[in-house]
């Protein structure tokens, strides 16, 4: 079964990548993602499945809108000359690329390490991670008490990247605060009623991955996607664009301010090894900032995408 | 050489990302293969060790066949950077188009050259 879905798996990644169309890269994106994250479930991974299925979903709205403005922009396409050139001419440009890639592809093959995979660190955390972090999820507790380096690493570089894309982008010089999204502003569609009707289940949803990301798949990555989803619902439905960036900005700050202060004074300094009680509460205050955290980068993304380059 | 024909798959698909990658003509095509290959690079990591019937690593008493849990807790902040990194390259993508009105290679390269 799982081979079923890997072949499909990667037939729709192969045609996502030779797709011309833009609305038929989005679609078969799309439908890579979830067989994907079909495939994580499978592989015993509901975390990462979860991660996968938010995250593709945010993701779809973004290529849309990212596509939207750049055909406003492009003009000069190449249109190639179809049967002009012979297929063998065109082929030969394709030799050459394919055999590098087949080379380092034999090359990755032949070296891949031999003998069995070693379980050694997996039957350690499998054991200990009750006992030195606490929860039932052996997932979030790697990551917001053995690793918590990499997590605040992470939150790092998506605050790199909230920074960037709002350095990078500009609004335009004519100010219209209240420009429309293409299609999606009138408020009397089947469209926008039911997502009225879906936007609290979705907040909930979002409060619920959060609260329980320490006994059951979820946690605060996936929670803080859901939430983001929550306000772009909202600039869907209601087509309102008074979002403030500069409160925003100081907010996202100020929340991996926290984020680090609160995993050095637990993990690093020990105060998790003396006081035992605190360890669930610790965890829960870890994924709520973290879910706040890639909310506000999320939202920023978005709504500074709304505002780019709008014509 | 020892590997599970689901690792396979995976390997395979980053290659392709990889060939469709290197004969992009246009950037576009270059952002959809990292896409692409960052989903890959994710499967690779959570295929490693792949039983039928394998049971994710929550609860108290899982057994023995369970899933590894540190690749999971490192492709979890993966997937998010992979998000970042591809608004990043799209807030390129649209400030070269604006600049240049293209973005295609060759004729990038022949603006360039001007």
């Amino acid at each position: 079964m799982i081979y079923v879905l890997l072949v499909f798996w990667i037939i729709s990644g192969i045609l996502a990548i030779q797709a011309r169309k833009l609305i038929r890269i989005i679609v078969y994106l799309a439908i890579f993602s979830t067989i994907s994250a079909v495939c994580f479930f499978v592989f015993g991974a509901p975390d990462v499945s979860m991660a996968e299925v938010a995250v593709s979903s945010f993701s779809t709205v973004f290529l849309i809108v990212c596509f939207e403005k750049y055909f406003t922009l492009v003009t000069e396409v190449t249109k190639d000359p179809p049967h002009k050139e012979k297929l063998s001419k065109r082929a030969r440009k394709f030799i050459l690329p394919a055999c590098f890639t087949a080379a380092i592809a034999l090359l990755f093959v032949y070296f891949l390490p031999d003998g069995t995979v070693n379980t050694y660190l997996r039957d350690l955390y499998l054991y200990r991670f009750r006992l030195d972090v606490g929860g039932e999820n052996a997932a979030t507790s790697i990551y917001l008490g053995y690793r918590v380096y990499d997590t605040l690493f992470e939150a790092l570089m998506l605050l790199i990247s909230v920074v960037s894309v709002a350095h990078m982008s500009w609004r335009a010089e004519t100010d219209e605060t209240d420009a429309h999204f293409a299609g999606v502003t009138k408020s009397d569609t089947v469209d926008v009623y039911t997502i009225r009707i879906l936007c609290p289940a979705m907040l909930i949803f979002g409060v619920y991955l959060i609260l329980n990301g320490h006994i059951s798949p979820g946690g605060g990555f996936q929670g803080g996607v859901a939430i983001a989803s929550f306000f772009i619902c909202r600039y869907l439905i209601y087509d309102v664009y008074d979002v403030r960036f500069g409160k925003i900005m100081i907010f996202e700050k100020m929340t991996f301010a926290t984020l680090i202060i609160l995993a050095v004074l637990f993990v690093f300094l020990g105060v998790y090894i003396q006081l035992p009680q605190l360890r669930i509460p610790y965890l829960l205050a870890m994924n709520m900032l973290i879910a706040m955290k890639v909310a506000f980068g999320f939202i920023i993304i978005f709504y500074r995408y709304i505002a780019f380059e709008r014509r | 050489m020892n590997f599970e024909i689901v690792e396979l798959f995976a390997i395979a698909m980053f290659f392709i990302s990889l060939f469709g990658l290197i004969t992009s003509k246009g950037v576009i095509k270059g952002i959809i293969s990292m896409i692409t290959m960052e989903i890959a690079v994710v499967m690779f990591f959570l295929s490693i060790g792949f039983q039928t019937g394998i049971l994710p690593p929550i609860g108290r008493d899982v057994g023995d066949n369970v899933a590894d849990p540190l690749p999971q807790a490192l492709m979890i902040t993966a997937i998010i950077i992979g998000v970042a990194v591809t608004a990043v390259n799209m807030t390129m993508l649209i400030a070269l188009s604006r600049q240049f009105k293209t973005t295609e290679w060759d004729i990038l390269k022949k603006k360039k050259m001007e």
